[in-house]
């Protein structure tokens, strides 16, 4: 299929179709936030906000909520009757997503059909079609150039929108379930304009400014640095409070636990689990092999850029920068990644 | 900040303390700073970006902070409050720490904000400051400043109050629909020192985990019932929360509640006992049938 | 908010000390005076003892209302475990408030042993009073609905 083209006012049809046939649609919608929006349903286009705010929660929540339930249990008299949860989900469109969550998706694709196919992530995969709007880059923090990707990532996305001017966008279908998505309206083919690429170039150039790019090698030099002095009291201003992992889109530790729902049974739930938190890994012996903040933030850096890399190909990060402004303490992953560069240049392992 | 520099720098050569807990300029803004050299003293600044309470960092959970020995800390005068707190309820003894109190004439809600005061940048909290100069110190430093502005923020404690009790239910459904029980609210708080939270008790378990709609009311009341008579209104567990959930507001709601009922208003005096835990014999039971 | 319902029984749980006022419950009983059998009774040692979380949990699990109930300043069988009780609910009623629930669904007293009269008394007014503000339906949804979670996006969970 070719590339197209879409007026607001299309694209406003689109979604009132896409409603009216039993599919949601969820986009970037302002709220008090101070990061200015959420992503939340919509009914009608002029509730979301496709002008470059930044949802304060990654699309990672779509898929694996912060609380789920896996199953039911219900107890009856010498046994115990298991309730399996649905699979299959109502269909659902996502307008506008930032690239950076839409490649956060797509990089937890790896761990979620890794040793074993997660159902619920994978259906509500199925139901989801993603449309990503370019990002003109969106301030000083974010690095996902760093890391690989770029403000017009078309990574996880099944279509990729670009603005052009203020009430129209250029669509590039990605995927089948992009085309099909497309199939949906009589929009007009349009080849990528100039000012598109243009648009792409300039975002691009921006955010390439914010941090240098990984350097060759650099998951191989992570791997051999576990003792390297640059951990030593990397997160003594941490609290340990779990807020980086809340609001990162490739973040997916999580925890399992049974509630009961009443007097005759339950549910078994996983819940978002946060590695930098003093209990993540406390056994239940008492130890604790990860007893120290130092630790733990350490091995956060490691799962991401080191860990994941190894064993999936990709980077558990997507270079958002939400950590950076949810942090309360001013912990910073670019300037930890820039002296962990200058530490790999410096040819130093420990 | 040249006094708290020459502070800082005199207590470390001296060996007087072995770590200065303060704020000096990150890449993004200000930020907390564990300076343990005498040289690096000309990092520590303080300015109304100066937004978090350093206070938590005397936890004794806190191992690896523990490890660099005695600390001095710089305090504004709600942080004092939550060092009073702290030794109050024995986690640390008064001769452990060094207190250097700066004067302090508010702070912005963000460390990422300018430095400029206005009655839009200005936290709401500051408004309700009793404490700009704190009297639990060695030292004291910095000039007097003027009072901070008057916040053009709406006061949401008197509209929730304000408000018919339906409306407040819908309110805090609508807000805690976004809890991810992250619990970074206890874990930014100086007052959450609990080796094992109540959320994390299991047997029996009071509290489910998850982010469920009845366990999140359950935390956030529990909490709240917990801080009530200690909390110090420094703001940070709103700060810290990645969902933006306002909890300041039901702390600051149980706080004046607090005052009312038993004429207690924190304060970093040591000395003086919570109210709850203490009573008196003719307190207000206007409430009891 | 549900219509108040003539033919709604609603469902109280009352958390009451052992030596005033489950002794005064007792008397009550033994003296064969008529009230609403509404009441679910536990027994504490202390309101002292009486946690928030009990009166949490017993919304959570489907009480309509709550009546805590002990002895009178002075009276306390552990000396001072009432003072304590009673700053501990002068707030957590606040608070209760300040988050939305009615405080018509809950009751503080302080009933003696020898006050059984008093006891049907709180037992009826609790009762009515819970009766016309409806069952706690607010209160009890919260178990059904799931959280954090765009709102409307009704995936099931």
């Amino acid at each position: 299929m070719n590339s197209k083209s879409l007026s607001l006012a299309e694209l406003a049809a689109l979604v009132r179709d896409l409603n009216a046939s039993g599919t949601s649609v969820v986009a970037p919608v302002p709220t008090r936030s101070l990061c200015g929006a959420d992503y939340r349903p919509i009914t009608e286009l002029n509730q979301a906000t496709l002008n470059g705010a930044l949802p304060r929660r990654s699309l990672k929540e779509l898929f694996l909520p912060a609380s789920e339930v896996l199953l039911r249990y219900r107890l009856k008299k010498n046994d115990v009757e298991l309730l399996p949860v649905p699979t299959t989900f109502t269909p659902q469109v996502i307008l506008g997503a930032r690239p950076c969550d839409a490649a956060g998706v797509a990089v937890l694709d790896r761990v979620m059909g890794w040793d074993y196919r997660d159902e619920l992530w994978f259906g509500r995969r199925a139901a989801t079609t993603i449309v990503s709007l370019a990002c003109p880059g969106f301030d000083g923090v974010c690095f996902c150039h760093a890391v690989g990707l770029n403000p017009d990532a078309s990574l996880g996305s099944d279509v990729l929108l670009v603005p052009r001017g203020a009430d129209a966008y250029w669509a590039m279908p990605v995927t089948d379930k992009g085309e099909a998505l497309l199939a949906r309206g009589t929009f007009a083919d349009l080849v990528e304009p100039a000012e598109v690429t243009a648009f792409r170039k300039a975002a691009e150039e921006k955010v390439a400014k914010n941090l240098a790019s990984l350097p060759s090698g650099f998951h191989t030099f992570m791997a051999q640095s576990f003792d390297h002095p640059e951990f030593k009291a990397i997160a003594s201003r941490c609290h340990g409070c779990g807020a980086c992992a809340a609001v990162c889109p490739t973040c997916h530790c999580f925890d399992i636990v049974d509630e009961p729902e009443g007097m005759e049974g339950g549910a078994r739930r996983r819940n978002w689990d946060f590695c930098a938190t003093c209990k993540f890994t406390v056994h239940a012996s008492g130890h604790n092999p990860r007893a120290t903040q130092n630790e733990r933030f350490r091995q956060r850096v490691m799962h991401k850029f080191s860990i994941y890399p190894q064993r999936f190909d990709a980077v558990l990060c997507t270079g958002c920068g939400r950590c950076v402004r949810a942090c309360p303490a001013g912990m910073d992953l670019p300037e930890v990644l820039g002296h962990l560069y200058a530490a790999q240049a410096a040819g130093g392992v420990s | 900040m040249k006094e708290l520099q020459d502070l800082a720098h005199k207590l470390l050569s001296d060996g007087a303390v072995t770590v200065v807990m303060g704020w000096e300029q990150g890449p993004r803004g200000v930020r907390p700073a564990m300076i343990t050299t005498a040289a690096n003293s000309h990092r520590l600044i303080f300015d109304p970006r100066c937004v978090h309470n350093l206070a938590t960092y005397l936890n004794p959970r806190r191992s690896h902070l523990k490890s660099l020995g005695k600390p001095a800390i710089v305090v504004k005068g709600c942080d004092a409050k939550a060092v009073a707190g702290l030794i109050r309820e024995s986690q640390i003894k008064r001769e452990d720490v060094v207190i250097i109190g700066v004067r302090c004439g508010g702070v912005v809600r963000k460390p990422t904000q300018a430095p400029e005061l206005t009655t839009d940048t200005v936290s709401p909290r500051c408004g309700r400051c009793d404490a700009r100069e704190p009297k639990l110190v060695d030292h004291l430093v910095g000039p007097a400043l003027p009072e901070p502005p008057k916040t053009c923020s709406v006061d949401m404690v008197a509209r929730l109050e304000q408000m018919p009790v339906q409306e407040r239910w819908a309110f805090w459904r609508e807000e805690l629909s976004r809890c991810i029980r992250c619990h970074a609210c206890r874990e930014i708080c100086p007052m959450c020192f609990c080796s094992t939270c109540v959320a994390d008790k299991s047997r029996p378990q009071w509290i489910e985990t998850s982010a469920t709609p009845r366990a999140n009311l359950a935390w956030q009341m529990t909490r709240v019932m917990h801080m009530a008579g200690r909390c110090v209104g420094c703001g940070e567990c709103t700060r810290a929360c990645p969902a933006e959930i306002p909890l300041g507001l039901i702390l600051a709601h149980v706080a004046q509640s607090v005052e009312q009922r038993f004429s207690y208003r924190v304060s970093d005096d040591p000395t003086l006992p919570a109210p709850v835990g203490a009573f008196k014999t003719d307190d207000a039971q206007e409430f009891i049938l | 908010m549900t219509e108040p319902n003539e033919s709604f029984e609603p469902k109280i749980v009352a958390f009451v000390c052992n030596w005033c006022t489950y002794t005064g419950a007792d008397l009550a009983g033994t003296s064969r005076l008529q009230m609403a059998p509404n009441v679910r009774v536990v027994r504490l040692p202390c309101t002292g003892r009486i946690d928030p979380l009990f009166v949490i949990k017993a919304f959570e699990r489907g009480a309509d209302g709550v009546i805590v109930s002990g002895c009178h300043p002075a009276d306390c069988h552990y000396t001072a475990g009432n003072y304590h009780a009673r700053r501990r609910f002068a707030i957590f009623r606040d608070v209760l408030s300040f988050m939305g629930v009615d405080t018509g669904r809950i009751t503080f007293s302080w009933v003696s042993a020898s006050e059984g009269g008093k006891w049907r008394d709180v037992v009826n007014e609790t009762t009515e009073r819970v009766r016309q503000l409806g069952p706690f339906i607010d209160y009890q949804a919260l178990s059904f609905a799931s959280a954090a979670m765009p709102k409307g996006a009704e995936l099931p969970s």
